[in-house]
């Protein structure tokens, strides 16, 4: 029955009602009784669908109920009393049932009890409760013998009551009055959140029963042998009664015959037939040896064999004897099949007499015997026989051939493609080294006479002049060309010289050196012409006095705040030796570089977080910090070429800023864990960028943020990297593995065109001192030539 | 849309893994193995493991859906089942002692596979069959050397040998085989049947080791259907070729060794009356041999173009009536230059046709008997030892023209006296019993038997006294191996092939190895060739004594260079600036003349440094070494601006390269050596 309403209930949402309840009259009795009541229903409410759908839910629910009662009082039958009047006992026991349903509002008050929430709201309930609890919980009714029976009202589970976990329908809409749900077809939910179905009325229910009406002897069964449904007589129902109830079913019927013996077991003494034995039962057949001995005559004459062999094997040859291929048809091998590659065929050095080139000496042939026999490249070594006599058996004969057709049938074949390029197609056409030069190739001079690691080095824009510094605190200046040292002095006592740079510009000679804290800016008077040294003192001198007739708002700040440089003179024994100016900051400096008009500089000093990075003014002997709180420990800082863009590089990316405008340009991503030093472009588009992880990084502006190219070509860090100043497309980089490599990096204006990149020369020289090498290195202004700073005390000139 | 579930379709659907396919074929992987074999189904590697196992990654054997699929509707496959029940039946009768009743099951009710289908299956045509002999002519002809044991039964053997000996006939009727190889595993041959090359490999007649790890139930199956393939083969050879088969076999003869005598050929529809079986097949194939020929010619001639040509010259010259290909010649320097075939097939099929050979009893008679035949000689006699089936077994037959001897040639008074056997005299003249070594016949050629072999790989006669009995043979070489460029060939001068300043590096070498050598000589006596090598160098260290000292230096200085170079080739060499060279050839000229200054002041005369050969040779090599550096350096700069992908291409490619270069290098080298040792010897 429980696929019917549902199927219905579908049904009665689309199509109007009436064509429904006909469409299946002729189904079932039961679906046909519940149209008509959805029907009458319909009649009261016609407003909406969905009140048909409601009733037609609460018919299912009806349905279910109804089918629990069949069952029930179908155990009643089997246990109770017969019923007299079936048809009266089903009707009386389903209408008890509703009428127990019917109250919409007691069943509610019950779930509620059932809740636990013992107080309601519902007087009605309440007082319902109440009797409830008074009156004895069952009536007393007769059945359908007349007798007494009692019927037991439900039983109400208080929570103590029942022990059992079968999952009951309670309502969980908690402590609201129930008719907020009066339009609804539902009147709550259970636990699991599903819709309680109302329960059918009273009305509804009768006028279902009435409609239906029973025949005289309906059993509800159906005769398995005509198939129409059994109707039996009183008198049957009767018996049946009976014998259910183990009762003697019918007068005069006997329960306990005596028993009838047809047979016994005793044998008798006298036999049926007193015939004697006949004689036949005694003496050998005739016939049958008649028989035997026309068979066995027949096998003396040879007729009979008594043991035929079996007939000969035919010869296989007749396997062969025809021809399988008379009918050929060439068929096209299916696209995957791969055909048994063939073995190939043997070499020179498989012949039994080979050439004696290909025999192995003594060294080839004891590893060949050493070696394993998986991992013989050669599954055989040439041996020579001087005739075809002394050739011995080939003892892996019939393995080889078991390992080929091993091969043949376990080989997985996999079609590989050959590759069949010129590897010369591959290779890039690059410029010929002719085009390349000229190019630092040899070790020219070499400067010696320093104590300790030299530092740094460069040379002066006139490329006369190479000054170094070192770690016996000394700043020298040699001659470049001859290596003789001109001009030294000792800048600290305590502190290395960690760098010297000479200042740009060809009208005036400065170095300036970093040794500790100090920036020192030095004419080296006794090597300059007078009137190059009046001009470079007059730069110098130009600042002094500048901080005190300055206005006043930066000292207000001044007085508050520490200066970020301290100029000042640097004595008198330094003086008499040309150093002019000193400038102190917080902290040690590391790198210096020169702004191109060479009224700027910028220190680096990595350990001082917020001043860092400091541009100095020569004009006014003014410091500033440009950076008020630097992301990162600085390493270098460089001046743009052409415009006003300053180069940042901290330990693992490189920042563009734009002084004039005062903000952040672009943000370069080497990838790299370290940056030790940067150097830019004479064009200001590349940046290379060497680092502690060994790579030297091509950065090209215009391209990415990312390296255009990377080189891997050193062992050790990378300590410098300095591209040629004077137009020459070179660059040089210097690393801890004691080389410094020159390549050919030319950048071409247009646009279109990416930088070429050609590595042309090792120049290796210096040696490796506690794991240092080469730590800087500088070109000359206009020559192909190189000046490198060692960690052995020396430095070298290459070219 | 509606998820696709993991492994319903793309190559997890397509593979399938050994154990599955079992499964699913409802077999025993014994009998799967055997299907496999039969069928020629081999197992698949998916392009990715993961994506067919779903995610597993264990090392499993996958075959592709489809065939396991294709094996599902094969007859055999019923047929195993029904061996299966009655190995049961057998299995149940032996327990209960019945053994005549498992003897009669065994007998009566063990399916007969027949494997005929298949073949049709596997090779629709005959081509296809002929294209995939190598293997099964090798299985065969192993079989057929190999004793029977309880794994191999003599039948197959039998039938194996029967086989081997049909296809040889065929050959040897057809004249198709081509070219033959002695190597140190067997002999190769080469035969080509209707354009398909087929090679195949014999073992010498030893007894063949088949101990260790030797399933002969795999190699059973494989020579199952392979000796069906190779008899419908045969079938159909000898039909084409108007030879009935299979052919007359002779039991008796078989018996008395007859082997390839044994088989007597019959024309079809001419039964042949009982000429010798040994040259009984000649007269028939005459007209099989030159359809062959005929067939060949085709097969050889790629250029339709060239084909048409050949047509119209046939016709031009029919009243030649010749049916070689003709040489064309070049009339013009512009034109096109076609490839032609060599020589005519049917002039090295013939080409030990006129003479009459005569096997040793030494010399291994069944492949002689059988290249000789294959290359039209039809009188081959031999000892009487060697079996039957010989032209002559008289060794003095005074038609003999040819003997193979495989002996040591020895002093004639080392020989031991020979009775002297009264001679039958029947034609009143004695006929002088005189064999070698004792002596020669007149006329009559005593060759060792590589001289066949080189012959007919070389499609020419070679001079025989190169191969005299007792001569040192020279090299046996594969007529296989197409030498390509930059590999070693041993045919070729080694000037030809060596790189420019190789040989000088190589004597330098040499010569500073010498005194090591010499060493190592003297202990190892036994070696001639050493020995000769140490005669040969102490000799040139005695000449070499006066210029010692200033080879010395030159030679620390090239030390010196070496080292210098190495260390500039360790990672990454830059271009080599012309300055280092110059310089380093400044600096010798520098010193020379420093030297001769000092001399000087010390009032000796010093003689002008000779330019030795040494010298000459540190030029010469310098100069390659210089040329070759700078090429691989230009090579390497150009690879530094690869991207990565591309770098690895490249070294993949040129990792092939390299190790032939180096192998042919190591071949050269040591050819340098021996020719030096051989000059050496000729010297002395």
């Amino acid at each position: 029955m429980a696929p019917n309403p549902r199927k219905r209930k579908v049904v009665t949402r689309d199509a109007p009602q009436k064509a429904d309840s006909e469409d299946e009259l002729g189904l079932l009795e039961g679906i046909l009784s519940h149209s008509e009541a959805d029907s009458n229903d319909s009649d009261d409410d016609e407003s909406s669908d969905g009140s048909s759908v409601i009733e037609g839910l609460s018919d299912e629910d009806e349905e279910d109920e109804e089918d629990e009662d069949d069952e029930y009082s179908a155990e009643d039958l089997d246990s109770d009393e017969v019923p007299t009047d079936g048809e009266e006992e089903i009707r009386k026991q389903i209408r008890n049932l509703s009428t127990t349903d019917r109250p919409l509002k007691n069943k509610s008050s019950k779930l509620t009890h059932e809740n636990g929430f013992g107080i309601g709201e519902d007087r009605e309930s309440e007082s319902a409760q109440e009797d409830s609890e008074l009156r004895p919980n069952y009536t007393v009714i007769t059945d359908a013998n007349g007798n007494e029976r009692y019927i037991y009202q439900e039983i109400d589970p208080v929570y103590e009551s029942d022990e059992s976990d079968a999952p009951e329908t309670t309502n969980t809409i908690g402590n609201i009055p129930l008719h907020y749900y009066d339009a609804y077809p539902h009147i709550g939910y259970d636990i699991n959140g599903k819709k309680i179905m109302r329960p059918a009325k009273g009305e509804a229910l009768d006028a279902l029963l009435d409609s239906i009406d029973i025949p005289k002897g309906w059993t509800g069964l159906t005769d398995p042998e005509t198939g129409k449904p059994l109707e039996l007589s009183e008198e049957e129902l009767d018996v049946l009664r009976k014998i259910t109830r183990n009762e003697i079913p019918a007068d005069g019927y006997d329960p306990y015959p005596d028993m009838v013996h047809y047979f016994t077991g005793h044998e008798e003494i006298m036999p049926l037939s007193a015939a004697p034995e006949p004689k036949r039962r005694f003496v050998p057949s005739k016939h049958e040896a008649k028989r035997v001995m026309k068979i066995v005559k027949a096998i003396r004459e040879g007729r009979i064999k008594p043991y035929k062999p079996p007939a000969e094997e035919e010869e296989e040859d007749d396997d062969f004897r025809y021809d399988i291929w008379a009918d050929e048809v060439p068929r096209p091998e299916y696209s995957m099949h791969i055909a048994a590659p063939k073995l190939p065929p043997p070499g020179y050095d498989a012949s039994y007499h080979p050439p004696a080139e290909y025999l192995p000496d003594k060294h080839e042939k004891s590893t060949w015997l050493e070696a394993d026999e998986e991992e013989r490249e050669k599954e055989y070594l040439p041996t020579d026989h001087d005739a075809l006599r002394k050739v011995p058996g080939y003892e892996r004969f019939v393995k080889e051939r078991f390992e080929r057709s091993l091969d043949l049938y376990l080989a997985p074949r996999v079609r590989r493609n050959r590759l069949n390029i010129d590897p010369e197609s591959l290779l890039p056409k690059l410029p010929s080294p002719d085009e390349l030069r000229p190019f630092p190739t040899t070790c020219a001079v070499i400067f010696r006479g320093q104590e300790g690691r030299v530092r740094s080095v460069s040379v002066d824009p006139h490329g006369i002049f190479m000054a170094s510094g070192g770690d016996d605190g000394y700043a020298r200046i040699w001659e470049i060309t001859t290596g003789r040292q001109l001009w030294n002095v000792k800048l600290s006592d305590e502190d290395a010289v960690d760098t010297v740079k000479w200042r740009p510009g060809k009208d005036a000679s400065i170095l300036a050196a970093a040794a500790g804290e100090t920036v020192f800016l030095i004419v080296p008077f006794t090597i300059l012409s007078p009137d190059i040294e009046q001009i470079s003192r007059d730069l110098l001198d130009a600042g002094w006095g500048y901080a005190a007739s300055k206005p006043s708002t930066t000292t207000n700040i001044a007085i508050t705040k520490e200066p970020p440089a301290k100029w000042s003179r640097p004595g008198v024994r330094l003086e008499s030796k040309g150093v002019l100016v000193q400038a102190t900051v917080r902290s040690t400096i590391k790198v210096i570089n020169w702004h191109r008009k060479g009224d700027y500089f910028a220190t680096v000093s990595p350990r001082g977080q917020s001043s860092a990075v400091a541009i100095h003014t020569l004009s006014k002997h003014l410091t500033q910090l440009p950076f008020r709180r630097l992301k990162g420990l600085a390493q270098s800082a460089q001046f743009h070429p052409s415009k006003s863009i300053f180069f940042v590089a901290t330990r693992n990316s490189i920042r563009s800023y734009d002084l004039a405008k005062q903000e952040l340009v672009k943000i370069l991503q080497p990838g790299a864990k370290w940056i030790s030093s940067i150097d830019v472009h004479a064009g200001g588009d590349n940046i290379i960028v060497g680092t502690y992880d060994k790579r030297l990084l091509w950065h090209d502006l215009d391209l990415s943020t990312k390296p255009y190219r990377t080189l891997r070509y050193h062992q050790e860090a990378i300590r410098a990297v300095r591209y040629h100043p004077g137009g020459l497309p070179l660059f040089a980089d210097a690393s801890d593995d004691g080389s410094i490599q020159i390549f050919h990096g030319k950048v071409v204006g247009d646009l279109m065109e990416n930088a070429t990149i050609v590595p042309l020369k090792v120049l290796k020289g210096h040696k490796v001192k506690s794991r240092l090498g080469v730590m800087d290195v500088d070109w000359h202004p206009r020559e192909p030539w190189c000046v490198s700073a060692g960690a052995d005390g020396t430095s070298r000139l290459w070219n | 849309m509606r998820i696709k579930k993991k492994g319903t379709s793309g190559a997890a659907k397509n593979y399938i893994t050994r154990t599955r396919a079992v499964k699913k074929l409802q077999i025993s992987l014994p009998d799967f193995r055997r299907l496999c074999i039969f069928k020629g189904i081999y197992p698949r590697e998916p392009r990715n493991k993961k994506k067919v196992s779903k995610g597993s990654t264990a090392a499993t054997t996958f075959y592709y859906t489809k065939d396991i699929q294709y094996l599902l509707h094969e007859p055999l496959l019923n047929k195993f089942r029904e061996h299966k029940t009655v190995a049961k039946k057998i299995g149940r009768a032996l327990g209960r002692g019945e053994v005549g009743d498992a003897a009669r099951l065994e007998k009566t009710h063990i399916p007969k596979i027949k494997l005929d289908h298949i073949i049709k299956e596997r090779y629709p045509t005959f081509v296809d069959a002929l294209r995939d002999l190598d293997d099964a002519l090798s299985m065969i002809f192993l079989f057929a050397n190999l004793p029977s044991t309880q794994h191999v039964p003599s039948k197959t053997i039998a039938l194996c040998q029967r086989l081997a000996h049909e296809f040889e006939h065929y050959l040897i009727v057809s004249h198709s085989l081509r070219k033959s190889f002695l190597s140190i595993k067997g002999i190769y041959y080469q035969a080509t049947i209707q354009g398909q090359d087929i090679l195949w490999l014999v073992p010498y007649r030893f007894v063949q080791r088949t101990g260790g790890d030797i399933d002969f139930r795999i190699m059973g199956t494989f020579v199952e259907f392979y000796t069906t393939l190779l008899g419908f083969v045969n079938f159909r050879l000898y039909t084409s070729a108007g030879l009935v088969y299979p052919p007359k076999f002779n039991a008796k003869s078989d018996e008395m060794g007859g082997e390839l005598g044994a088989f007597q050929l019959e024309g079809k529809g001419i039964s042949k009356n009982d000429e010798p079986a040994t040259n009984g097949e000649a007269s028939t194939a005459v007209t099989s041999a030159i359809a062959q020929a005929e067939a060949d010619k085709v097969a050889d001639m790629i250029d339709p173009e060239e084909k048409k040509e050949d047509g119209a010259l046939v016709q031009v010259d029919e009243e030649g009536n010749t049916d070689t290909i003709d040489k064309f010649e070049a009339t013009a320097q512009d034109g096109d230059i076609l490839p032609q075939p060599q020589a005519s097939n049917a002039e090295i099929a013939s080409l030990f046709a006129s003479f009459t050979f005569y096997l040793s009893r030494e010399t291994p008679r069944a492949p002689l008997e059988f290249i000789l035949k294959a290359f039209g000689c039809k009188k081959v006699g031999w000892d009487g030892i060697l079996g039957d089936g010989a032209f002559t077994t008289d060794e003095s037959d005074p038609t003999i023209t040819h003997q193979i001897i495989d002996r040591p040639s020895l002093p004639t008074e080392s020989l031991p006296q020979v009775p002297n056997i009264p001679t039958p005299v029947d034609d009143g003249a004695a006929v002088p019993k005189a064999q070698w070594p004792r002596s020669t016949m007149p006329g009559r050629t005593y060759v060792q038997p590589q001289w066949v072999w080189d012959c007919i790989n070389q499609g020419k006669l070679l001079r025989p006294d190169l191969y005299a009995p007792g001569a040192e043979l020279p090299p046996h070489l594969s007529p296989w191996v197409k030498a390509k460029k930059g590999e070693y060939d041993p045919n070729l001068p080694l000037a030809e092939q060596e790189l420019p300043g190789e040989a000088e590096a190589f004597e330098d070498e040499e010569e500073d190895a010498e005194f090591f050598e010499e060493e190592e000589a003297a202990n190892e006596k036994d070696h001639n060739m050493d020995a000769l090598a140490a005669r040969d160098t102490s000799v040139e260290a005695g000449e070499g004594m006066d210029i010692a000292g200033s080879e010395d230096e030159i030679d620390e200085e090239d030390e010196e260079e070496e080292e210098n170079d190495m260390a500039a080739a360790e990672e990454w060499d830059g271009i080599e600036s012309d300055g280092e060279s110059d310089l380093s050839d400044d600096e010798v000229a520098h010193r020379q003349h420093q030297r001769e200054l000092e001399a000087e002041a010390l009032g000796s005369v010093i003689e002008p440094t000779v330019a030795t050969t040494k010298s000459k040779n540190a030029a010469i090599r310098k100069k390659a070494d210089k040329k070759r550096r700078e090429e691989e350096e230009e090579r390497e700069r150009q690879k530094m601006m690869l991207t990565n992908k591309k770098r690895k291409l490249i070294k993949r490619i040129e990792h092939g390269t390299k190790k032939r270069d180096v192998e042919s290098e190591a071949l050269r080298k040591k050819r340098r050596k021996i020719e030096k040792v051989k000059a050496a010897a000729n010297a002395v």
